[in-house]
């Protein structure tokens, strides 16, 4: 057992710290869709969560609404047009309490009941240009040809506030002997002008329950956010923005108070309020915005310059996190037994980033990019996480019920300690007064230092020439002859011992004929041999020369002790070394 | 005294009494199991979500058992393990359609085998793949390969598949508990 056990649990071993248990992972899956086009529902009534998925299948066609059991696909259903959203909805009080799902794709939404077509709500048509309409006008009457009908759209194209209608883009875009027919085809019909649906969530109507009736809130490609009854799909509310909306968050209930935040296309966020049919507040973000999750009551946008910044409700920035890749997706973590919230954020290096406010709190590696996250409840089990790939992979991991997210950062920062605050004591009178004068009178206390620091400079440049001339270092200056030298005393007097480790640095050329010489007080100081001829020197060795001296006075004084290393036949010397001689101390005692 | 025990038990009078863990995850089956168990005239017809755990007995030729029948949701799996001491043996059902969940099976029966009160004793294991009657249940075999039930080594243990609304398997897997548990005796 022991052996089994321990070969599976190594191989496992990070899996077993991780908070996640893997519960299916299908890379075959053919599942391509984003966050925005999956939801988790009890579809049946039965208490058995399903998978809701608007698949986008490959290079827009093949596009399916499919529902999954478990870690089987239990039914699928083509769709007609890429989806832009699904969501799903209860629309009334009747039993069975299962809710409808709602496709948003193109200028539709399609709502399936018992996973059956139910309805189609078509967005309503905009106005068209009036100009564009006088123009398709003539051409109907035959009284401009092709070319000319060509330059005076191109002329509305160009200036107008309206934009073109759909038919008149797709004229400009042919070919001009093509031109003919297409205005034959086309010009009997009136000009629609037709937006599309670019965002979707749901508003519960009245009530704040977990299965209160919601509805749906759109936000289309003509830059309006729309509120539609759940049970008859008109118009409830209608509000406009200054840009195209690209993702949507609702809180609250209708009837009562609610609050829109829209990130949009300009690379800002908009709340809107209850009543207000303009934006109440406005967040000018950093970049493009890639995502947009509330947590709690904070607004949370991931952005296209790689970071994920929060914001409280009235747009006041909390804080930004640089992410270590570029975002794909991001999704929030209810854990709603423990009242804990986190956004998930899918990145382009096959990680997925778990952030607790600003901290990052869990990192989840996968074998593909994440382009899709959705956590919730699935099947019977609470807190699961659904995954999609980029190459159509379908990841399932459920939480394990003893993880625990700790508050703080796993990320590498700044240590704990820092974050400590110091108890700063009171700035002192002296202290004032001083950095008074520091700030009256900078330029001249920078002058004097200034001066100091040259004088000092000069004085040192100085003693380098100095010693370089007399040679008084202890290293010789001369290129030919490179020696080094250094002097050690040994001994408490009267008698020292005097160690000179000479050392030749050339590379190669051994030094010979030079003699030490030493100089000093001779009244105070005997040498048995104050001048002798050293050894050859061979380079890189040491050579230790040792020498008595006897120390003649007892009166505890002491003295410098010069010495010299001279080349035969030269007054100058190669090198000088100053050794300043301890007192001799055996005198006195003995 | 001892003698007459003996005799009593012998002369089936007086049966020795047994104390029992009903585990697994909600919806799994348990007090399905338990119910079916009980002679027919004790049985319940509607079968709600056990809140908490609740205590249920029935009889063997040999034994009589008293059952703890847990409530397998998450929220109350952390009274499980309030009861492993008194426990002499375990009866762990497992929804054998439920593939999704049988990551989260493995990791509370791991968490069992691991805590303090149930790693050092020779308790017998019961497992019941249940619910084989549905279309997508995985056999018994595969169950206990999804469970690694062949780290299990220190303890007896058994799996069966069952069919608790037709009560088929459950009594292969009660037999053996009984033999495990008198064997355990002497
Ligand atoms: N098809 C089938 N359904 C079963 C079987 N056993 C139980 N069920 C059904 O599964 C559902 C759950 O059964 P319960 O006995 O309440 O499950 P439990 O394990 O006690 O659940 P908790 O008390 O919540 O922990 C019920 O609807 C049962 O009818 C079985 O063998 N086959
Ligand atoms: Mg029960």
């Amino acid at each position: 057992m022991a052996a089994t056990s321990s070969s599976s649990s190594s191989s496992e071993s990070n899996e077993a710290n991780s908070k996640w248990l893997d519960a299916h992972y299908d890379p075959m899956a053919n599942l391509y869709t984003f966050s925005s086009c999956i939801a988790l529902a009890d579809l049946h009534g039965d208490g058995e969560y399903k998978l809701v998925v608007g698949d986008l299948g490959m290079a827009g066609h093949t596009m399916r609404l499919k529902v999954y059991r478990g870690t089987g696909l239990a039914s699928e259903s083509t769709l007609l047009d890429l989806p832009a959203a699904v969501t799903t909805f209860l629309m009334d009080q009747n039993e069975p309490r299962t809710p409808a799902v709602a496709v948003a794709s193109g200028p539709f939404i399609y709502v399936y009941k018992n996973l059956r077509p139910y309805f189609k709500f078509t967005l309503p048509p905009l106005d068209a240009n009036p100009l564009e309409q006088d123009v398709w006008e003539q051409a109907k009457e035959d009284m401009i040809d092709p070319l000319t009908l060509k330059e005076m759209l191109e002329g509305i194209r160009d200036k107008a506030e309206i934009p073109l209608s759909v038919r008149s883009l797709r004229f400009l875009a042919q070919d001009v002997p093509e031109m003919e027919n297409f205005v034959n085809l086309h010009k009997g019909q009136p000009i629609k002008r037709q937006t599309v649906i670019t965002c979707m969530s749901t508003l519960k109507k009245n009530m704040a329950d977990e299965d209160a009736v919601s509805c749906l809130v759109i936000g289309t490609e003509s830059a309006d956010v729309l509120i539609l009854d759940p049970e008859a799909f008109t118009i409830l509310a209608k509000m406009t923005l200054p840009s195209v909306p690209a993702f949507l968050d609702v809180m609250g209930q209708f009837d009562v108070e609610y609050r829109v935040t829209v990130a949009c296309r300009d690379g800002s966020i908009y709340i809107l309020r209850r009543e207000s049919k303009r934006p109440k507040y406005c967040i000018e973000l950093s970049a493009q915005p890639m995502g947009l999750v509330r947590v709690h009551k904070n607004i949370v946008a991931g952005c296209s310059d790689e970071t994920l910044q929060g914001y409280t409700q009235k747009g006041k920035k909390l804080w930004t996190v640089y992410l270590p890749a570029p975002l794909m997706t991001m999704s929030l973590l209810d854990h709603k037994s423990r009242g804990f919230q986190a956004v998930m954020v899918g990145l382009a290096n096959q990680e997925v980033h778990m952030y607790l406010d600003k901290n990052l709190v869990d990192v989840i590696r996968t074998q593909d990019v994440v382009t899709s996250i959705c956590f919730g409840r699935y099947g019977r089990e609470d807190n699961t996480l659904i995954m999609t790939s980029k190459g159509g992979g379908l990841i399932i991991k459920i939480l394990k019920r003893t993880a625990v997210f700790e508050e703080k950062d796993m990320s590498l920062g700044p240590p704990v300690a820092q974050s400590i605050r110091l108890s700063v004591p009171k700035k002192t009178r002296l202290y004032v007064d001083q950095t008074l004068r520091e700030r009256e009178n900078a330029v001249a206390m920078h002058h004097v230092f200034q001066m100091d620091l040259y004088r000092l400079r000069l004085m040192a440049a100085r003693a380098y020439v100095k010693a370089l001339e007399s040679s008084l270092a202890p290293i010789t200056s001369t290129l030919q002859e490179p020696i080094k030298m250094n002097a050690v005393v040994q001994g408490i007097g009267p008698t020292f011992k005097l160690t000179l480790h000479i050392q030749n640095t050339s590379a190669g050329r051994p030094s010979i004929n030079l003699l030490v010489s030493f100089l000093y007080d001779q009244s105070l100081y005997a040498m048995k041999r104050a001048f002798f001829k050293a050894p050859m020197l061979v380079p890189g060795l040491n050579y230790p020369i040792e020498t008595f001296v006897e120390c003649l006075s007892d009166k505890g004084i002491s003295d410098v002790i010069k010495v010299f290393v001279l080349r035969e036949g030269q007054s100058m010397p190669l090198l000088t070394a100053h050794i300043n001689m301890p007192v001799s101390e055996g005198l006195a005692a003995a | 005294m001892g003698l007459f025990d003996k005799l009593a038990g012998w002369l089936g009078l007086k049966k020795k009494e047994v104390h029992v863990l009903c585990l697994g995850l909600d919806n799994s089956g348990k007090t399905t199991i338990i119910n079916k168990l009980k002679p027919s005239n004790a049985q319940t017809q509607d079968i709600v979500p056990t809140i908490g755990f609740s205590i249920e007995k029935f009889k063997t030729s040999s034994l009589s058992f008293t059952v703890f029948d847990m409530s397998g949701q998450g929220r109350y799996r952390n009274l499980w393990e309030h009861y492993y001491k008194e426990g002499q043996a375990i009866i762990f059902v497992i929804d054998s359609s439920d593939k999704l969940r049988m990551v989260v099976a493995k990791e509370e029966l791991d968490t069992l085998l691991t805590h303090p009160d149930i790693k050092h004793r020779r308790i017998p294991i019961l497992f019941f793949a249940n619910k084989m009657d549905l279309r997508d249940a995985v056999s018994s075999v595969k169950v206990s390969q999804l469970l690694s039930l062949e780290n299990i080594k220190d303890k007896p243990w058994h799996i069966c598949a069952s069919d608790a609304l037709k009560g088929e398997g459950l009594q292969e897997g009660v037999d053996w508990l009984q033999d495990q548990i008198q064997a355990m005796k002497t």
